[in-house]
């Protein structure tokens, strides 16, 4: 995957409410076909937004919002 | 008293019972001297995995205000009734109180939904006047 350009840049003043488990548009971007999150290396977004996200991520998970992985029957 | 967020989903079966459940929730927080800042009702929604062999689950979140006590009492309840598959309790820092973006996505396509009926609606109209026009013609030629 390319790098992409973090949309972190823009939206700083109200990061509370962006990186959420219920922000399922921000969030599938995040992660791979197969489900993985994707590492902040590839993406390049800050480390701080990187550990909300790997957190939001994974609430979201627990509540079946969006799959642990593609081999779910 | 602390700010919590709480999400569960019901087993699509016991869907009716939904309001019931929230109404007792409600009277045990508001009982407790507990505030809740904001109840959503996602509805039955798809779930991305299976959960003990069910594909859809009814949501509702709750920001609630309340102490320790009622968010055990809560907890258990969730615990012990056998319609609850899942609960998720966070901790907030504040009153959230603006509607989630669940809520608001779920709410749009039930709009676009409706839109679509009632452009659905009307066109069936049109064609309804279409043909009675094509019959009084019929009618006025003969």
């Amino acid at each position: 995957m390319a790098h992409k350009k973090s949309p972190f840049a823009h939206i700083q003043a109200d990061e509370a409410e962006i990186v959420d488990y219920k922000n399922l548009a921000l969030l599938t971007e995040y992660i791979t076909e197969t489900g993985k999150i994707v590492p902040s290396r590839i993406t390049g977004i800050p480390a701080k937004y990187q550990r909300q996200l790997s957190g939001a991520i994974k609430h979201a998970r627990f509540l079946a919002l969006i799959p642990y992985c593609d081999a779910h029957r | 008293m602390r700010h919590y967020e709480i999400v569960f989903l019901v087993h699509p079966d016991q869907s009716s019972q939904v309001p019931a459940m929230i109404e007792r929730y409600k009277t045990t927080i508001t009982a407790a001297g507990g505030m809740i800042h904001r109840l959503e009702d996602w509805g039955r929604r798809h779930l991305a995995y299976p959960i003990n062999k069910v594909h859809k689950a009814h949501y509702v979140l709750m920001n609630i205000e309340c102490d320790r006590t009622t968010l055990q009492e809560l907890e258990s309840g969730f615990r012990f009734n056998d319609a609850v598959l899942r609960s998720l309790t966070l901790v907030r820092k504040r009153a959230i109180t603006n509607s989630s973006l669940i809520l608001t996505s779920v709410n749009d396509e039930k709009a676009l939904v409706k839109a679509k009926e009632t452009a659905k609606n009307e066109l069936d109209l049109e064609v309804n006047v279409d043909e009675l026009a094509t019959e009084t013609a019929v009618v006025t030629t003969e």
